[in-house]
């Protein structure tokens, strides 16, 4: 193992400089939104003694011993399954769903910390057993882990939260060597049963897909032929299912589909977010005179409507740098979990990428209404505690792995 | 990852794809909304931004029992300034015309916790001398502008401020609690009928969309306010409360402290409730001035505070027919069981003094001439738990059920309560032999003995008090009736025949209220007369009429002055007489007429 005294070697300010920048933006961006705001006005002051905090945190976690971390993913796992439960019981309903859990004035998501959980145990249980990769059972197992939680946080329900979860487990897989065929398998019976949601054309149009799919990988007619009617009965099941769903149920996977069915809701606020970003031009309309954003037009704006802030305020300028900022970081992270020389480091940073990607994805696709209204923050820039260090606390493992990038454990 | 490294180059190939793929189509987005289609997107946001404004909706009314308008509501003016307009320089002018201190509106915008792009409301109440002189001046006015709110009016001379209650602006935590009811800046009921009635009262809020710029002006309405939806106001309250007998009550209550509850004992309806001193509600339409309420709260007569619901005080005498109805009803004594009064009662070492020396006294000549000594001994012997079980049944120390927010249950002991205070067998009989006079460790409001007393008029059938008769649907103007549960005591007639001629004997015979007396009319009354650790004595009256068909039953207190039967029985007396006398003297009249 080559030792550098160099501390650029240990600390990857790649990724910290730009994180430190995204912090500070968000911090503009909630103090313009909120400060004047009759029940929000203290949330700036909240939010500034949160990114303290979890600093601290992420320092914490950089300088742990490189083996700390391998050892608490079951740990940090399984509680979270317990506090998943918990909030299902216990929990407090906001804006719809039951994902708080309150002491006192102190709330936590639990949801935030299951997505932490998450990346490490996959990646525990994936790096465990080199050989049996593209074992079955391996693979049944890490969907299981990834999509046993995905039931609770659906029950909630966190419709953004449960396709973090789908989406990291599965690009997990892919990133541990799964072959097409296997990807395949996987991902066309979910595709085929959303697409039962859109009517019968789409359904059949996505079976005609499925089996073009089979058609191409040339496996035997047996196996096939198998494969087809699987995903057939999959979409099928899932639309016999959703008519014994309660009217409230089916209006909310309906929302899902299209956010318009709520115009005066959803609807109404993609097109504020897209009037505040489309009216901030080139420079933007100036820190804290955004008439948009200061007269209150996106309510909660502080939270996932935080980049239209930036757009309004700090115009195309702030929009591309904080794009710029999250691009470094992406590319750092992609970096890194391609050179990392253990496995399991790799795949944590891996998961750290497919985390902070789709939040990303997801938030800004719906600030500029390219994306439904999924409510996920945008890591770095929104208003809320748990969300915040989460990411925080992701980060600091990655730097921790940084740190060790070069060992083989 | 040496293994399969070739292989994993390709997956990450495979993700930046994705990565850079999403990349362009955001700045794509960005590109034509932020750089091309920017100027469409300023005018729309600078030019026709939709604001959704909530409109207020004017609260139901207050009718009297014979549907007298009592409470309404009228428009008031409120002075606005618009921070993003407005220049300084009329500060003085502004502060000169509208009567504020110099530099308040500086004041006001430097305390402002809503955005300063929004507009400030400057003052309340402005009278039309202000609104003529704007409507003069305005072009050279900017950013001062005014609006129409809606507030409370009282038409009447009588303040009956306790029963009414007011409101104010919906506080922080109220909102918590119904954020999908109320929004910021709500008027609700905060005491009294407003209160208890908020959700009849309050009617449903209207809704209109108008055009705004960037600046907070309104450009029109949108869609030509086809989209609005107007507020409807809320239902209206027809009180039990009768105006002229309430207005008689407070004028008789003047310079005192105190309550009077009268109730019609057959329906349980209040007549009359007055809490005194009283204070003026036109001092609390449109918020509540904060020197105002600090004023009003350090007043060392606490005219906030109401007397008739909340207070608790011994009832002294008036209490007597409680034990009278328990000996009796309980076969622990009959009318022959006499005993004889010397002036006192020696008990334990200690001597509870009586006010005469009555001779030999049952318990009907007990309740006429309030003998003590009579009572502390009939104390002994029925016993703390049956003293505490006909309290009970008569309605002391549990709420009344009244209709109102304030309904205190008072106290009565019981051997579990001495147990808690004292200790289990620490506590002396001794103790209880002041419980029979209506001292003591007991107390009991106002509202409830005006309750005592309707149950003793109405040989103990009453329904619950009540202050609203029924409700005016707004929708349809339809009268809905509301119904109250029915009060009944296990008492029998018997018992309460012989406890009522007491009664009847206080003012018809040699007993303590013969001034109440009013020719052709029959009043059974008790006076009662409390000692207390705030000063002079309080003088209590309860008493209904007439004795053989009551038609009203009432209860007076009235702190720190001295004999109830000097005190508080003329005020019952007044009561009585204009209740009675004139609505018998129309009805006679009436009568006449048609006979001639």
């Amino acid at each position: 193992m080559r030792v550098s005294y160099k501390i650029q070697d240990r600390f990857d300010f790649g990724l910290f400089a730009p994180m430190l920048f995204l912090l500070i933006i968000g911090l503009f961006a909630v103090y313009s939104s909120t400060i004047n705001h009759p029940v929000a006005g203290d949330n700036f002051y909240k939010h500034l003694i949160w990114i303290i905090i979890s600093l601290f945190i992420y320092f914490f976690i950089f300088i742990l011993p490189k083996n700390t971390i391998r050892i608490s993913a079951v740990w940090i796992y399984f509680s979270s399954f317990f506090f998943l439960l918990l909030v299902l019981v216990i929990g407090d309903v906001v804006f719809g769903a039951k994902s708080w859990i309150r002491f006192g004035d102190f709330g936590f998501q639990p949801a935030e910390y299951a997505k932490v959980g998450l990346i490490l145990i996959l990646a525990y249980w994936m790096s465990k057993e080199k050989e049996k990769l593209s074992d079955a059972l391996t693979i049944v197992c890490s969907l299981a882990i990834g999509f046993i939680p995905v039931i609770l946080i659906l029950a909630q329900p966190d419709m953004g939260t449960a396709i973090v979860f789908i989406i990291i487990t599965i690009t997990m897989l892919f990133w541990n060597g799964l072959d097409l065929f296997t990807m395949f398998l996987i991902l066309s019976p979910g595709v085929v049963a959303i697409a039962s949601l859109f009517g019968w054309v789409a359904l059949l149009v996505t079976l005609l897909l499925v089996a073009a799919g089979l058609i191409f990988f040339r496996k035997n007619i047996f196996i096939s032929v198998t494969i087809f009617i699987f995903n057939a009965i999959a979409g099928f099941a899932f639309e016999y299912f959703v008519r014994f769903l309660k009217p409230h149920q089916q209006l909310r996977l309906a929302s899902f589909i299209d956010p318009y069915v709520d115009p005066t809701g959803a609807g109404y606020n993609i097109i504020q977010a897209k009037v505040a970003i489309g009216s901030g031009g080139l420079w933007g309309k100036g820190f804290m005179n955004g008439n948009q954003t200061q007269l209150r037009f996106i309510p909660q704006q502080w939270t996932d409507f935080i980049y239209s802030v930036v757009g309004e305020e700090f115009g195309f300028i702030g929009c591309m740098f904080v794009l710029i900022l999250f691009f470094i970081i992406l590319w750092r992270l992609l970096k890194l979990a391609t050179n990392a020389k253990d496995r399991f480091n790799s795949l944590v940073v891996l998961g750290v990428f497919m985390f902070i990607f789709t939040h990303f994805v997801i938030n800004i696709g719906m600030n500029l209404g390219i994306t439904p209204v999924i409510g996920l923050p945008l890591p770095f820039l929104s208003y809320g505690g748990s969300s915040l260090l989460a990411v925080i606390v992701l980060m600091g493992i990655v730097q921790n792995i940084y740190k060790n990038r070069l060992e083989q454990v | 990852m040496n293994d399969d490294f070739l292989k994993l180059l390709v997956r990450k190939r495979i993700i930046l794809i994705f990565v850079f793929l999403f990349f362009a189509l955001v700045i794509y987005e960005l590109v034509k909304i932020q750089l091309i289609e920017n100027v469409a997107y300023l005018a729309k946001s600078e030019e026709n931004s939709i604001k959704k404004m909530e409109q207020q909706a004017p609260r139901g009314v207050f009718y009297d029992r014979n549907f007298k308008l009592l409470v309404t509501n009228k428009p008031s003016f409120v002075a606005i300034l618009n921070p993003t307009k407005y220049d300084s320089k009329f500060d003085s002018l502004i502060e000169k015309k509208l009567q504020l201190d110099s530099g308040y509106i500086q004041k006001v915008f430097s305390q402002s916790t809503t955005s300063r792009f929004l507009p400030v409301k400057i003052k309340k109440n402005v009278g039309y001398d202000f609104i003529a002189w704007y409507e003069e001046n305005s072009d050279s006015l900017p950013g001062v502008s005014y609006e129409i709110e809606i507030q409370r009016d009282y038409l009447t001379d009588i303040s009956c401020a306790h029963a009414f209650g007011y409101t104010n602006e919906i506080t922080s935590k109220q909102l918590q609690e119904k954020k999908d009811i109320y929004s910021y800046g709500d008027i609700v009921g905060s005491t009294g009928l407003e209160k208890y009635y908020e959700n009849e009262l309050k009617g449903q809020k209207g809704i209109s969309y108008i055009l705004v710029d960037s600046k907070q002006r309104v450009i029109g309405k949108y869609d030509d306010g086809k989209q609005d939806i107007a507020p409807v106001k809320g239902n209206d309250l027809v009180l039990t409360i009768d105006y002229n007998l309430q207005k008689v009550a407070e004028e008789s209550f003047k310079g005192y402290r105190g309550g009077i509850v009268a109730i019609e004992p057959k329906t349980g309806e209040i007549l009359v409730f007055s809490s005194s001193p009283t204070f003026d509600l036109r001092q609390f339409t449109g918020g509540i001035p904060p020197q105002k309420w600090k004023e009003l709260s350090n007043d060392p007569k606490k005219p906030l505070f109401n007397r008739v619901s909340s207070a608790k005080y011994s009832p002294g005498s008036a209490y007597k027919m409680v034990l009278a109805l328990a000996g009796l009803e309980e076969n622990i004594i009959t009318t022959s069981w006499t005993i004889g009064c010397g002036g006192g009662f020696l008990f334990g070492g200690n001597f509870f003094r009586c006010t005469h020396a009555h001779g030999s006294v049952n318990v009907t000549r007990a309740i006429e001439a309030s003998c003590n000594t009579f009572f502390y001994q009939l104390m002994l012997k029925i016993g703390l738990e049956n003293w505490a079980k006909y309290s009970r049944i008569m309605g002391f120390g549990s709420k009344t059920g009244i209709d109102f927010p304030e309904d205190n249950s008072g106290l009565i002991p019981d051997s579990n309560y001495y147990n808690k205070v004292y200790g289990k067998g620490k506590w002396k009989k001794g103790y209880l032999v002041s419980l029979g006079i209506g001292q003591g460790e007991c107390s009991v409001t106002i509202l409830q003995l005006a309750q005592y007393a309707s149950l003793l008029a109405n040989f103990g059938e009453t329904y619950q008090p009540h202050l609203v008769k029924g409700i005016i649907e707004n929708e349809t103007q339809n009268y809905i009736p509301l119904k109250f549960e029915k009060v009944k005591t296990p008492i029998s007639k018997k018992t309460f025949d012989i406890v009522r001629d007491g009664m009847f004997k206080v003012v018809h015979g040699s007993g303590t209220a013969r001034s109440v007396f009013i020719p052709n009319l029959t009043i059974a009354g008790k006076t009662g007369t409390v000692q207390n650790p705030h000063g002079a004595n309080h003088a209590v009256f309860i008493a209904f009429a007439p004795y053989d068909d009551p038609q009203i039953a009432v209860a007076v207190l009235v702190e720190n002055v001295g004999y109830g039967a000097t005190y508080a029985a003329p005020i019952a007396k007044k009561i009585i007489e204009e209740y009675l006398v004139k609505k018998n003297n129309i009805e006679e009249l009436v009568e006449t007429t048609i006979i001639n």
